[in-house]
């Protein structure tokens, strides 16, 4: 038998459910509904959406984000309690997307919030987004 | 053609000193000097021009001039007139029509102080919507290098990653 840190044994009973909270900027949420929605189903992998970044586990960052809506963004994850993950989706979040030569966006995130996972895509298929989930709990299991 | 066109054009250049052109039904275009400009949208607001659908700047820049547009619409007359005024491109400054139209001008001008850098003296409040902490030019006139800036601002040509921004 495996012998699991104090640390380990405590992730391992709290990682029944991820809950996320949403900052998405333009087309970013659209690309998302399909999750919501009845045929993919995240809730069914124990993703629910919450109404305050207080409560939630993992920032979901999808869209360009703009040198105002960044700051916004900085005050959200602040707010979060640890352990706190930063999921961005897309394209646009790693080097802009379509929007590289913007002078309003800013081009890769991880200039300005530590992202755990990037998921790339314009958009990122649902099943990628499930992948991105499940590596959190795949993390979390093998944590010793 | 409705002959309240035609009567309405005569009537403000009867008054004013005005170009004007009526293009076809219920559509007019004026152009007037930026000193009467307050006077005139007064004049028309009191003419059921009541709504303000939007106001544009355009910038000409080897002419050295912004072009302030406004365009009105009459409930009424179902007429959508275009009021164009010239302003000074080293000195843009203009009166606000907050006066005349107050809430939805206010927004529209904020909006164009941010883009072209047009004071419009009289607006209670011309802070950016968006660009919080902007030093360069404002980006929408036609001699900000947008590409330029982006690529001094955000990106590395030593990068390996970056260097396609450079092409």
């Amino acid at each position: 038998m495996v012998k699991r840190s104090e640390k380990a044994k405590t992730m391992r009973k709290l990682i029944k459910a991820i809950w996320i909270f949403n900052w998405f900027n333009s087309c970013g949420f659209t690309e998302l509904i399909p999750l919501v929605g009845s045929r993919w189903d995240m809730e069914r992998f124990g993703m629910i959406v919450v109404g305050t970044p207080r409560q939630a586990d993992v920032l979901f960052i999808a869209g360009y984000q703009t040198l105002k809506s960044i700051k916004r963004a900085k005050k959200i994850y602040d707010q979060m309690a640890e352990p706190k993950v930063i999921i961005a989706l897309g394209s646009c979040t790693m080097t802009g997307g379509m929007y590289w030569d913007s002078y309003n966006t800013i081009k890769r995130l991880d200039d300005y919030l530590p992202v755990t996972i990037y998921i790339p895509g314009c958009p990122p298929r649902p099943e990628a987004v499930f992948e991105a989930v499940e590596k959190i709990f795949g993390h979390v299991k093998e944590l010793k | 053609m409705d002959t309240k066109e035609p009567k309405l054009l005569d009537e403000i250049k009867s008054k004013f000193n005005v170009e004007g052109r009526i293009q076809r039904e219920r559509r007019i275009w004026i152009s007037i000097d930026k000193e009467r400009l307050i006077e005139l949208c007064t004049w028309l607001k009191n003419q059921r021009f009541e709504h303000l659908s939007a106001i544009s700047v355009t910038d000409w820049v080897k002419e050295g001039i912004f072009e302030v547009t406004y365009h009105l619409w009459s409930y009424k007359d179902k007429i959508l007139l275009t009021l164009k005024t010239k302003i000074d491109r080293k000195k843009p400054v203009i009166e606000s029509v907050t006066t005349v139209w107050e809430e939805s001008a206010q927004i529209h001008e904020r909006e164009l102080h941010e883009l072209f850098g047009v004071k419009f003296k009289g607006n209670s409040d011309l802070s950016p919507l968006f660009l919080e902490d902007w030093h360069a030019l404002p980006p929408f006139r036609k001699d900000f290098d947008w590409r330029e800036y982006v690529r001094e601002e955000h990106y590395d040509k030593e990068d390996g990653r970056e260097v396609v921004y450079y092409d």
